[in-house]
């Protein structure tokens, strides 16, 4: 089978997505080009006996060297050398869609134009010739419609046609006139260089003073910088123009020439619908607030009906995780094995991340949406002039939303969705910024410390907590824009504002999959990883001797116990073993466990039918009915039960006090105690590294009261832990200002395409967070601040602060000159 | 340019809501430069302000009969020709 390997490239906007999903089917690959964050997607198709590999280049409008997009586009052309090229144009704005189509041409390589969204040409009355265009240009054409599903199989067969007249292929030139010479002369310099492009096009863009290819060039032609130099000076002194601007202004010559000869417009001047929902959407007075309510909405469907959503989904998980305790070896009373501990503990962290997938595949499917719609750019435009005054950008609304602008969102969406930021400081700047924002996770948290100890102030508190991240998000924002990252890159905001469109059902489906797909693979086995390393901490060195031997008897006398309360029983003779007691008793937690996540009858029953089956003795003690021997089995089962729960509680505290993570713990006191930190909050905040939700599991289990009382966690914090609120205030405020999890921190990475800035993103917050909450909680020891005090300071002057940012002039340009006078002539 | 051309100098950022003119020069290099050509801000193109931004910055063209929004501080440095 013959391979072809094609290029699709055509500016932002034109449906180039669409159309590469109706030709490439799902069979998909999508990564990053090697070092750089942009996505590179490719698809397969094959037809006609061709196996078509179709790689789908970033949206340009040009192919210059000045963006990111730009550069990665240029050098899939240079180094892969594809076969075709396939320019999609959006047939309803082709004039300035063949500005690109030009360049395309220019390179030398087979082009195939696609006409694409045909039906809204058709629409707006615009009559395209595409014949006429075909002929004009000297490359074949076709007519299509990503959203309508039209085109697949003209397409796929002009392309193996293509291919296979390769070589019967004539240079495209554009008449530069007065150019023309300067051109020749580069053409002439460089006819040595082993390239394989066409020579006319690198001299072109040698002129245009195109890094990538000058720097190409500059391997074979070592003068090749002050030959460009001299032409462009004879240039502009004969002409008064430089070549960047003349080459610009005879392509969109070239396009207007088409555009006149092969359209007709018969609806010009009127006004679309994209221009009538403007005017609504962008609004001065209703701007705003239907932004609002949009990210509401958004909001509102993805974590909090999704969420709900998780009510179905999480039996599933529930259900897997009792298969997985099923399959492994069974605890001989308190004595369980460490396998068994190990996989509970892996599917509890793997459960806890995969709890988010319902959350993050409607949240991807609405930023799809809200992306295909056209939404997007209209957002930054609106918002821009706040956010530009911290750095960020007009882009940076949607991510800082998603990561919980309003109480509770989820970083790890946040941060992906930074990928479309065009500036590269205020993308970098989003991505650092985004984390502080309030996670779903942290949220079970603050209610627990707000219960233990603020109950008069909770919804003051609370307020505090979720109000105080935005501001210290754009503190932030400021502080490492204007720092470390003062000269990272910046774009000019210069954003189109595409026309609406109705997005495709496909086209989000398959963009949703994809994101979630990458969060599996990626997050979730970085997550494992660690929640291993983590088990791994916690288990070792493990339990001393003289424990587990005080353990051992108090596990003889629990069973002594319930020896002696059965004794009398006629039943006796089938649990006057230890081996029997313990698989009853086993029997009878993993009935509970399982009962627990049954709601309906039906699957009650059903449940009780497979217990009866598995061990038909030992069912009337776990539901006794009338037989009273039996209920008496059952009274002292269920004390043995809850003893064996406090024996192993009480096992597990000695065991992570004892562990490596409780030594570390220990170990960074001297630096958390200023905080008002011990080792125990140390060891929370270490263990809920991997996931936030453990945070509160951990505490809980750390002052669980002994004795096996009834106690809520909050009321067993508040009387056992000897905090005060001022303690609580402090650890609060770190658990703001650190970041949220592992799985964040592996996006990050993803985003940055850099563990430098993930150990930044990891780092810069903890030490934030240590210095902000010790300062807090010295300052309150000291003037004697209650906790609730405390924390009103800390907001007012977080506040403040962001104020003043806000009223200093902001300097994020990286050009200057410009016009001096301003009144008008 | 001259001191006397300064003050006959008018730029994009003047404009209001709904007023056309026709681009002159771009009084910039490099990368802002190729930006703006690429984006179609060549010698003799009409454009349209639209509209401005809620907050009153940045604002929406129109070019090429398509629309754009762009900073103040960028269509500061875009020379123009009043048209209506």
């Amino acid at each position: 089978m013959k391979k072809i390997k094609v290029a699709l490239a055509g500016q932002p906007n034109c449906g180039k997505s669409t159309i590469f999903n109706l030709v490439s089917g799902i069979e998909q690959h999508i990564a990053n080009y090697p070092g750089v964050t942009v996505d590179k997607k490719t698809g397969y198709f094959t037809y006609d006996k061709h196996r078509i590999e179709m790689v789908d280049l970033p949206g340009t409008y040009s192919f210059s060297s000045y963006s990111l997009e730009e550069r990665v586009a240029k050098d899939f052309i240079l180094d892969e050398n594809p076969d075709v090229i396939v320019n999609v144009i959006d047939a309803s704005n082709i004039k300035r869609n063949l500005y690109l189509t030009f360049q395309l041409l220019e390179i030398g390589k087979p082009v195939v134009v696609i006409l694409n969204m045909m039906d809204v040409a058709t629409r707006r009355g615009i009559k395209i010739n595409s014949k006429k265009i075909s002929e004009m240009l000297n490359c074949p054409v076709v007519e299509a419609s990503g959203a309508k599903g039209l085109g697949a199989e003209d397409i796929m067969k002009c392309i193996v046609e293509t291919s296979k007249n390769e070589n019967n292929y004539n240079e495209f030139k554009i008449n530069y006139d007065e150019f023309e010479h300067h051109i020749k002369n580069v053409e002439s310099k460089i006819s040595k260089t082993n390239a394989l492009q066409n020579r006319r096009w690198l001299a072109i863009k040698a002129l245009e003073n195109d890094k990538t290819i000058v720097d190409r060039l500059k391997e074979d032609v070592i003068d090749i910088e002050e030959l460009i130099k001299k032409e462009e000076n004879s240039f502009h002194n004969n002409y008064d123009k430089d070549p960047a601007s003349f080459l610009a202004s005879y392509r969109y010559e070239a396009a207007d020439i088409i555009f006149h000869k092969t359209i007709q417009e018969t609806n010009k001047g009127k006004e679309t619908l994209t221009d009538k929902a403007d005017k609504i959407i962008l609004n001065r007075y209703l701007a705003i607030p239907i932004l609002i309510f949009f990210m509401f909405m958004v909001y509102q469907i993805s974590i909090v009906w999704g969420y709900k959503l998780t009510d179905y989904t999480w039996p599933i998980l529930a259900s897997f995780k009792n298969f997985v305790i099923d399959i492994l070896p069974e605890a001989n009373f308190t004595d369980v094995p460490m396998i068994t501990d190990f996989g509970i503990w892996m599917v509890n962290s793997a459960n806890a991340l995969m709890n988010y997938l319902p959350i993050f595949f409607i949240l991807f499917a609405l930023i799809a949406i809200m992306e295909d719609v056209g939404y997007m750019p209209r957002m930054a435009f609106i918002l821009d002039r706040v956010f530009r005054r911290f750095g960020l950008h007009g882009q940076s609304t949607l991510p800082l939303v998603l990561g919980g602008a309003m109480v509770g969102g989820c970083a790890v969406p946040g941060v992906m969705s930074t990928k479309g930021i065009a500036d590269e400081r205020a993308r970098m700047a989003t991505i650092f910024s985004v984390p502080y924002m309030n996670c779903l996770a942290k949220v079970p948290f603050y209610t627990l410390l707000l219960g233990a100890f603020f109950k008069p102030d909770m919804a003051i508190m609370m307020f505090f907590i979720s109000t105080i991240t935005l501001f210290i998000a754009m503190i932030v924002a400021k502080f490492i824009t204007s720092t470390i990252l003062k000269t990272r890159e910046t774009a000019p905001f210069l954003m189109e504002l595409p026309p609406y469109h109705l997005p495709t059902f496909k086209g989000v489906i398959i963009r949703a999959s994809q994101r979630v797909w990458i969060y599996i693979k990626k997050v979730v086995t970085i997550v494992l990883a660690v929640a291993i390393i983590l088990f791994a901490m916690l288990q070792f060195p493990g339990l001393k001797e003289e424990s587990k031997i005080e353990f051992e008897n108090k596990s003889i006398l629990a069973l002594n116990n319930f020896d002696k309360k059965v004794k009398d029983s006629i039943y006796y003779e089938e649990i006057n073993t230890k081996e029997e007691v313990i698989a009853l008793l086993n029997y009878y937690d993993n009935y509970r466990a399982k009962r627990m996540t049954i709601s309906s009858n039906e699957a009650a029953k059903a449940l009780d039918g497979k217990f009866l089956i598995k061990n038909e003795p030992f069912f009337k003690y776990i539901k006794p009915k009338r037989d009273k021997e039996a209920k008496k089995i059952n009274k002292a089962l269920r004390d043995l039960s809850s003893k064996r729960k406090a024996i192993l509680r009480e096992m597990k505290n000695e065991k992570v006090e004892n562990s490596l993570l409780g030594m570390t713990g220990r170990a960074i006191e001297p630096f958390s105690q200023f905080a008002g930190f011990d080792w125990k909050i140390n060891v929370a905040f270490l263990s809920s590294f991997a996931a936030r939700e453990s945070a509160v599991a951990t505490l809980g289990s750390l002052y669980e009261n002994n004795k096996a009382d009834n106690m809520r966690a909050e009321e067993a914090m508040a009387l056992n832990s000897g905090y005060t609120p001022l303690h609580a205030t402090a650890i609060i405020i770190f658990m703001i200002l650190t970041p949220p999890c592992i799985a964040t921190m592996i996006v990050v990475k993803m985003q940055t395409n850099s563990y430098k800035w993930m150990l930044f993103a990891i780092f810069f917050p903890i030490f934030l967070g240590i210095t902000l909450a010790s300062l807090i909680f010295t300052l309150g020891n000291t003037f004697d601040w209650s906790g609730f005090e405390a924390m009103s300071y800390f907001y007012i002057s977080v506040v403040l602060t962001t104020i003043i940012i806000a009223l200093f002039p902001q300097k994020n340009q990286n050009w200057n000159g410009g016009l001096k006078i301003k009144n008008k002539g | 340019m001259t001191k006397t051309m300064q003050s006959d100098i008018k730029s994009l950022a003047l404009l209001k809501n709904g007023q056309k003119a026709k681009i002159k020069k771009l009084h910039t290099k490099g990368k802002l430069l190729h930006k703006l050509l690429d984006m179609g801000f060549i010698n003799n193109v009409e454009v349209e302000i639209i509209r401005e931004a809620p907050l009153f910055d940045p604002m929406q063209l129109k070019l090429h009969n398509y629309h754009l929004s762009i900073r103040r501080s960028e269509a500061k440095l875009i020379e123009i020709e009043e048209v209506v």
